[in-house]
């Protein structure tokens, strides 16, 4: 039953979704939301079982003691990092990996429905760096990288993964043109600056400090030291952009959207370092396509995450397992105390070395208090995914369905078309799996409170939100939902705000803790969420371990 | 054409029943001589419409004229004697037959049509509706005699009754190829005139006074038929959207949305069959030999020992004729997402004859479904395989024209393995023609690109690609006889290209990049595609 909007309003805007679905609604009058005939579940990551960790009191104690030789503690894209490493590097050695959700994978999380698999977080990963040889060997074992060609020496990448034609489109003024930077109907004077800044930030992609590193390079660490580059960590993208003369509103909604894509916020709230390295640090090329090119699966970056797993041996992996305490123990030993979620036991695993693969808000639970405190808070941004079928082809006047679909000026961030790289020569009028990004927004000062007020909406209130934003993307189509799968990340990814990337508080954060033993290796450490920096961080963590225990 | 001894042999067969009329019972000789007229137009336009149809669907208009017009007029034969049968009050027989004539002239247009991809035996169908249609018309005129045959003097009575009845005819005559066939079509000069005569019944069953006890039953009947005919027209404007936005030359005999395509089948007077998939043409019967010998031959000409073939696309079973040629061949695989196409080619008599039988052959497997999902699980060598896909006009359809496709094909190749792909226009798509023939090469084939004039569609481009280069000869050595159109010598002609045609530089067509969607787009884009 539709309800009057205003009363809809009342009633939703207890949470996060209706704030934002007023702000939506302000924009087009009279446009009546709610859709209640359209089923679905919403998802999220396992907070129940993660927030224990507040109360560890309430957590029964290990009945059972294991021993093992290397404990890793997440199973997301930096702890299956990890463990590849220690199985490429040292095969004899016992790992044993925890995961708190019923798969590993983290953020490249995917889900099913009865025709495709399609992501529930991270999707793509660009071109790698060529010097980036072991994500390459990976890349290769896994059938992604096909070889190398023998002139050029470049690698040649399988075609099926390689993003499909035709990759992105953008509504803007009514229109769906190609590309995602704004273009048709555009000022000359905003054409000119949008041409301005990629040909600065092109320049800055090939720069060097005078260490002779890049200037910006993935992973981060890699980065010169230059400290002038480094200078720009400590003031906004939007101020360096003011800064510049870059006022553009075409430009800025550009570049707000990229970063709310990779940060999940806006320019306003990262370092101009992040907002330059963004766009300075692609540097992958490729014999078989141009260096913007993407790799991308149907299930997203699971895909990646599943093959990590399977390069990691035969090392044993406990999901739905919270582990809640770390202790040194005489002997060069640390203890682990993980709670089973399925068997609600708990066990201590002695290890000799204990990789801690979780973002800092979980790792920080787990490690002794420092004297200094670490001021260590990065900033998550909460997400919502949403998984729409549509019984129409989202269609629409301009450039057809792509891969990528975004409509300018959305608070969205649009939606993958999550049937893009089928390898069908037929593509159905019928059903279509859509998938909605938004990143939701978050104060700096307070984000405990987006996330509250994130958690506090519905299933219906997102479901409202992201049908709304559907119809303003193709009028009509909301009407041609089957089915809406919601999830709603708590805590998405780190934004690198100002002074995090290259701040003392994440340097210290990054040396081993406990005697030595244990590990940090997450993208919270490098200040940047990505799929490389998350497999260098789980590699660091790997080498650091065994260069701490030698193998025997 | 045979219009006019038809129209004399009618007037004679009319003569004989004339001698058989007697007696007389109805009022209102006027009305009644005005329904001579409307029955007798009537009358020759269903005849017309059924030598037309079977014309248009069989072909061979002299005959398909000559035996519907025979089988018509003998029906009306039977039709007159079995008049005499017919006691009791003869206006209500008029009546009840006007109704039955309405509904069985009205509906054999849409029958023909609608049944004529389902049935067997379609000429069963045909001779069978002329000849019942024909009876009923038989009995018009007898009857109506016997009406008025009191009310006017015999001599009066033969003079009235023919005169319309001539009159009637000839206006049919005219009115049918200049306004009927281009305004309304077919099936909806069937229905329009069948409705007439079911509202010749009923301005009888109104216009006369003994009609009264049973006036309300037949009013019910005759609003019963009108509406029957009234759906009829509705779901002949259904076949007919099917034509609109494309301009077929010829009538639409077929028509079907299936969930992948719109299949339209056309017919003309020529007995020409032209099949439409979502608007483009895919053969002409009149010139599909040309395509389908070039698109199999030049590959199959020096392959004595080519045991399995893989076709993929091509349900219309006429690339699986040819290839059914070559007694060697001893299994052949047929891949087409469409089993509404491969039903239609399986089951439909003409299209049998057209395709001979070639899809009920022993030798073939038949999978409805998408090629590149086929072939991904597909675990079997072939030693030829033929490409056969719609051109590529949009992004799903480039997919199986990229290095990915073609590279998941070598794997199904045996060693020393062929592939030939149907490649578009490459005289009207010069750069989407050689894009295939490089993105072949890119995929490590060999290529050996050609192209042959097929009259329907102008120059066509194919390549062959050999697994390993030099594998392929054209000498000619199992090439079959009784052809057309492929010889040994042009063989040799198909190969050579002239400037207008020959090579230009073009990218590889990859998933990620749809080059040759782009060419194809910009290079028929200006011919309305």
């Amino acid at each position: 039953m539709p309800l009057p909007r205003r009363q809809f309003l009342t009633q939703a805007s207890a949470g996060l979704a209706g704030t934002l679905l007023a702000g939506l609604l302000g924009s087009v009058p009279g446009c009546a939301p709610a859709r209640s005939a359209v089923q679905g579940r919403l998802h999220g990551a396992g907070h129940a079982l993660g927030h224990l960790l507040r109360t560890p009191g309430k957590i029964p104690p290990p009945t059972r003691t294991e021993s093992t030789d290397i404990v890793i503690i997440g199973g997301g894209v930096s702890g299956l990092a990890a463990r590849r490493e220690l199985h490429r590097l040292a095969p004899g050695q016992r790992t044993i990996l925890f995961e708190l959700e019923a798969d590993t994978g983290g953020n490249a999380a995917a889900g099913h429905n009865d025709r495709t698999a399609y992501p529930w977080g991270a999707h793509y990963l660009p071109l790698p760096d060529e010097r980036d040889t072991e994500l390459l060997a990976f890349l290769q074992a896994a059938d992604v990288l096909t070889g190398y060609d023998a002139a050029t020496g470049r690698p040649i990448y399988n075609e099926a993964y390689l993003c499909h034609d035709p990759h992105e489109r953008l509504l803007l003024h009514g229109h769906w043109q190609a590309g995602l930077v704004p273009d048709v109907g555009v000022p000359a004077a905003d054409r000119l600056e949008l041409e301005c800044f990629l040909a600065e930030v092109e320049q800055l992609r090939r720069a060097t400090g005078p260490d002779g590193r890049d200037l910006f390079r993935l992973p981060l660490a890699l980065s010169s030291t230059d400290p002038v580059a480094r200078q720009l960590d400590t003031e906004t993208m939007a101020a360096w952009l003011a800064r510049n003369g870059y006022r553009s509103e075409y430009l800025r909604w550009y570049l707000d959207y990229s970063y709310r894509d990779d940060f999940g916020v806006p320019a306003a709230q990262i370092s101009a370092w992040a907002g330059l390295h963004y766009f300075a640090a692609r540097k992958g090329r490729a014999h078989n396509a141009p260096s913007d090119a993407v790799l991308t699966w149907p299930a997203g970056n699971h895909f990646l995450a599943a093959a990590l797993r399977q390069q990691g041996g035969p090392g044993e992996v406990r999901t739905e397992a919270l582990v809640f305490g770390l202790r040194e123990l005489p002997g060069g030993l640390v203890e682990v105390l993980a709670y089973d979620a399925r068997t609600r036991q708990s066990t201590a695993i002695r290890a000799r070395q204990v990789i801690l693969a979780t973002p800092w808000h979980v790792a920080k639970h787990l490690l002794p208090t420092t004297s200094p405190p670490l001021d260590l808070a990065p900033l998550h941004a909460p997400w919502l995914v949403a998984n729409l079928t549509v019984a129409d082809y989202p269609g629409g006047p301009g450039q057809p369905l792509c891969w990528d679909n975004v409509r300018y000026g959305s608070p969205a961030l649009g939606y993958i078309n999550a049937e893009h790289q089928a390898l069908r020569g037929f593509e159905p009028d019928g059903p279509h799996s859509l998938t909605f990004y938004w990143a939701l927004p978050t104060n700096p000062a307070d984000p405990a409170a987006a996330r509250r007020h994130a958690l506090a909406s519905s299933y219906a209130d997102w479901r409202t939100l992201v049908l709304t934003e559907l119809d303003l993307m193709h009028p009509g189509l909301a009407a041609q939902v089957t089915a809406a799968d919601l999830w709603v990340w708590g805590h998405g990814m780190v934004a690198p705000t100002p002074g995090y990337v290259w701040g003392a508080a994440r340097q210290r954060a990054t040396q081993p803790w406990l005697g030595g033993r244990v590990h940090l290796a997450h993208t919270d450490f490098s200040g940047v969420s990505v799929f490389e920096e998350a497999f260098y961080q789980g590699r660091r963590a790997a080498q650091a371990a065994l260069v701490a225990t030698p193998v025997a | 054409m045979g219009e006019e001894s038809v129209l004399t042999r009618r007037r004679r067969a009319r003569a004989v029943q004339l001698a058989h009329a007697s007696a007389a019972d109805a009022p209102r000789p006027a009305l009644l001589l005005g329904s001579v007229a409307v029955i007798a137009t009537c009358g020759l336009l269903y005849e017309l419409i059924a030598g037309t149809l079977a014309s248009y669907l069989l072909g061979d208009s002299v005959t398909q004229f000559s035996t519907v017009i025979g089988v018509y007029l003998f029906s009306m034969g039977v039709g007159s004697w079995l008049s005499r049968y017919l006691g009791g009050p003869l206006l209500r027989w008029f009546i009840r037959l006007e109704i039955l004539v309405g509904l069985v002239g009205g509906a054999s247009a849409p029958l023909l049509f609608g049944l004529f991809a389902h049935v067997g035996s379609f000429r069963v169908l045909l001779y069978g509706l002329v000849g019942l249609l024909g009876t009923l018309v038989g009995l018009e005129i007898p009857l109506l005699l016997r009406i008025l045959q009191g009310r006017l003097a015999f001599k009066e009575l033969v003079a009235r009754v023919f005169t319309f009845d001539y009159v009637g005819s000839l206006l049919a005559a005219v009115i049918f190829p200049l306004v009927l066939v281009p305004r309304l079509g077919l099936v909806r000069t069937a229905l329009l005139f069948g409705a007439l005569n079911v509202v010749v019944a009923g301005v009888s069953l109104l216009s006369f006074a003994e009609t009264r006890p049973y006036r309300r039953r037949y009013l019910v009947l005759i609003a019963g038929a009108l509406l029957a005919l009234g759906a009829g027209v509705v779901g002949a404007e259904r076949i007919q959207r099917y034509a609109e936005g494309e301009v077929f030359q010829d009538t639409v005999i077929y028509a079907q949305s299936t969930p992948y395509q719109r299949l339209v089948l056309t017919g003309n007077h020529r007995g020409e069959l032209r099949l439409f998939l979502n608007g483009n043409l895919q053969f002409s019967s009149a010139d599909e030999y040309r395509y389908h010998e070039a698109l199999v031959h030049p590959a199959m000409q020096d392959r004595l020992l080519a045991h399995r073939i893989l076709v993929l696309g091509g349900g219309d079973g006429l690339a699986v004729r040819e290839i059914l040629r070559y007694p060697q061949v001893q299994q052949i695989c047929l891949v087409d997402l469409d089993p509404a196409m491969t039903k239609l080619f399986r089951s439909n008599q003409l299209l049998r004859r057209l395709n001979q039988n070639s899809l009920h052959s022993p030798k073939l497997e038949i999978h409805n479904a998408d090629a590149y999902a086929w072939l991904r699980q597909d675990t079997a060598r072939y030693d030829v395989v033929f490409v056969d896909f719609p051109d590529p006009g949009n992004y799903s359809i480039g997919k199986l024209y990229s290095t990915a496709f073609y590279r998941t094909l070598r794997q199904r190749l045996r060693p020393g393995g062929l592939v030939v792909v149907q490649a578009t226009s490459p005289y009207v798509a010069r750069r989407a023609y050689w894009c295939v023939v490089h993105t072949l090469q890119a995929s490590e084939f060999t290529t050996v690109p050609y192209h042959a004039y097929v009259p329907s569609f102008g120059e066509w481009g194919y390549v062959l690609a050999q697994a390993q280069p030099g594998s392929w000869r054209p000498d000619g050595v199992a090439l079959p006889h009784n052809l057309r159109f492929v010889t040994p010598a042009v063989v040799g002609q198909l190969r050579a290209f002239p400037p207008d045609m020959s090579e230009v530089p073009t990218e590889i067509n990859q998933l990620n990049n749809q080059a040759l969607v782009r060419y194809f787009e910009e290079e028929w884009g200006p011919y309305g595609q």
